[in-house]
């Protein structure tokens, strides 16, 4: 059985630290365990051993127990649209500008690239605990939505419009020419590009059960995995995590914690300076003791508005770069929901 | 045009410019492209609408909204008025705009030309889409005009391009944080924009910039931990302030702000350096 932990937020609140973090206690806990990450930055990559490209997962070289790999932010749907489309179809698909234009640009298109391969690790069985650190593209959210806007885009909405049919065949699409919509908008591009674009998605129509049965097996991932939405303190991914908290029960389950990251000593929040302590050293003391205070509010009334689980992890000095460091992140972190994937 | 890496800060720099030129008498436009909500808040105004609102004296607000960008498009720049069932319609387009390029974001870029066009407003100031999605919107209308061999949406393209490679119309400003990923994600964008030359070179703003402590000393206790993790953090800053020097830069805000005064802090902030 592999447990599955989603760890999700807004950009830059070290959303892939905390993943990475998470992962190397799982490992020494004697979890084999499997980290996948989407653009870390230098120097953690180099730390998880994740610096080659390819999104095959590595045995990391001196932590036994812990494999990594990279999600590739540039994959497309298109090696999944192209596994489903007979081989006459996908060479005709591979040839049209939209569905290079779709698959480049669709904006859940790389989340749901991200959310395939990750599935695809999970559903292989070889360990124990997957922790993925979840693409930011559309917010982040996109990669939970990414399966059911798949479905839709190839389910062909569009098309059913341009036609006026359920489901048309090929002969049907020039009768649609007729139509005084499509006359109007043929007007403002040129009928031909329409033409190309509902030819596109008739082709693409033909992958649609193989898309929707395959977006219906990473839903499943997702709503038996469990979820940690990770923030700072600040205003906009504190934002953003109300977002997700409401969001995520609907799409996969209900986050397991909000885990606020960057947290500043309790202490700090009633700490005063002596008498006499120079002025520079007291002011400074007074603006982080206001920044206190201000964290704690944001987490309490978190967790009164929403009912969360609120945990929090400390501000470090510097930057954890090995291992060691990773790790030792988390030993003064509170209220983390270990058992909720797994460790002990 | 505001833009930056998403959280740091893009649109209290929005705001507080749009503050600085009401300020100084000049008629202002701001406008929400991306995500709503950021602009709204540090006006404290509320829900904006795609309605330019009189938010302050001179200042107006309003908010992207594609269907009606829209239907504005098709019928003040390419003349086709009164179609009925837009309902159906507009859920088609938006099937459309996710299938074709360049569509989605021709709407929202051509909507924000188009008020600079018009004679209502000294400056338009846009809290633009993030740095990650910039460059689909910035690179619209060339898209469409591969894409358009000709006609009116293709006259129109090539216009907006025009105006927004204009260093005497358009400007650019990016905000980061003296931090890794925005650094890195800033220094890709300015990159990217220095060879695609679609907008004039942008001008870079740090934001959440710490002074440095000028007593040296660690007193034991909260006095001296506090003055090492901000000697730290200081540490870490000016490296990134090092290798992606800015044209200005703006302090950390300690302690409990509205949005609304975050706004005319930065405001107060530009006030001085320009």
């Amino acid at each position: 059985m592999t447990a599955t932990l989603l760890v999700t937020g807004g950009g830059g609140v070290g959303k892939t630290t905390v993943a990475a973090a998470i992962a190397i206690r799982a490992a020494r806990t004697g979890l084999r365990t499997l980290v996948v990450t989407v653009d870390p930055a230098r120097r953690l990559a180099t730390t998880l051993g994740v610096t080659n490209l390819g999104n095959e997962p590595q045995p990391h070289e001196d932590e036994p127990n812990l494999w990594a790999a990279m999600l590739d932010a540039s994959a497309s749907w298109r090696a999944v649209a192209m596994r489903h489309a007979d081989p006459d179809v996908a060479i005709r698909l591979a040839d049209n500008e939209f569905f290079r234009a779709a698959s480049e640009h669709f904006p859940a298109s790389q989340a749901y690239a991200a959310a395939d391969q990750a599935a695809t690790f999970v559903q292989a069985k070889a360990w124990d605990l997957v922790v993925v650190d979840t693409p930011p593209s559309g917010g982040g959210i996109d990669f939970f939505t990414a399966p059911a806007q798949m479905a839709d885009l190839v389910g062909g909405r569009l098309l059913r419009w341009m036609t006026g049919g359920p489901l048309p065949g090929r002969r049907l699409l020039f009768n649609a020419a007729g139509r005084p919509m499509l006359r109007m908008a043929g007007s403002i591009l040129g009928s031909d590009l329409l033409e190309r674009v509902a030819e596109f998605l008739l082709d693409l129509r033909t992958t649609y059960d193989g898309v929707s049965r395959r977006g219906r097996e990473i839903e499943q991932v997702m709503r038996s995995a469990a979820i940690l939405v990770v923030t700072t303190s600040d205003p906009a991914p504190v934002w953003e995590a109300i977002k997700f908290y409401r969001e995520l029960p609907k799409l996969a389950s209900t986050p397991a914690a909000v885990v606020f990251n960057r947290i500043l000593p309790e202490g700090w929040a009633t700490a005063t300076s002596p008498v006499g302590a120079s002025p520079v050293l007291a002011n400074n003391l007074a603006r982080w003791s206001a920044e206190t205070v201000r964290q704690r509010d944001v987490r309490d009334e978190f967790s009164a508005r929403y009912g969360a689980q609120v945990a929090t992890i400390p501000w470090s000095m510097s930057p954890p770069t090995d291992l060691d460091g990773l790790a030792g992140m988390l030993e003064d972190a509170h209220g983390m929901p270990w058992g909720s994937f797994g460790i002990e | 045009m505001v833009s930056g890496k998403g959280g740091v800060g893009k649109s209290a720099v929005a705001a507080g410019l749009a503050l600085l030129a009401q300020r100084r008498g000049q008629r202002v436009l701001a406008m929400e492209m991306g995500s709503p909500g950021g602009l709204s808040a540090h006006f404290g105004t509320g829900a904006l609408g795609f309605q330019p609102r009189e938010v302050r004296p001179g200042l107006h607000a309003m908010q992207m909204v594609r269907s009606d960008a829209l239907l504005e498009y098709l019928a003040i720049q390419l003349n086709i008025r009164g179609f009925s069932g837009f309902g159906p319609f507009a859920r088609a387009f938006d099937a459309l705009a996710t299938t074709a390029p360049g569509i989605r974001e021709i709407i929202t870029i051509g909507k924000a030309i188009w008020e600079v066009k018009e004679d209502r407003w000294d400056v338009v100031i846009a809290d633009a889409p993030p740095t990650g999605q910039i460059g689909s919107y910035l690179r619209a209308p060339s898209t469409i005009a591969e894409l358009v061999p000709g006609g009116k949406v293709r006259a129109q393209a090539d216009m907006m391009r025009d105006m927004l490679a204009d260093p005497k119309i358009t400007e650019m400003v990016l905000v980061t944080l003296p931090e890794e990923l925005p650094t890195t994600e800033t220094e890709e964008t300015m990159d990217w924009l220095a060879a695609e030359k679609v907008i004039p070179s942008p001008r870079l703003i740090a934001n959440r910039v710490l002074l440095e402590l000028t007593d040296p000393s660690t007193p034991p206790g909260p006095l001296g931990e506090a003055a090492e993790l901000h000697r730290a953090l200081w540490r870490g800053q000016q490296e990134w302030l090092r290798r992606l020097p800015p044209e200005h830069q703006l302090p950390y805000l300690f302690g409990v702000f509205t949005p609304g005064e975050v706004a005319a802090r930065m405001c107060d902030e530009f006030e001085t350096i320009t």
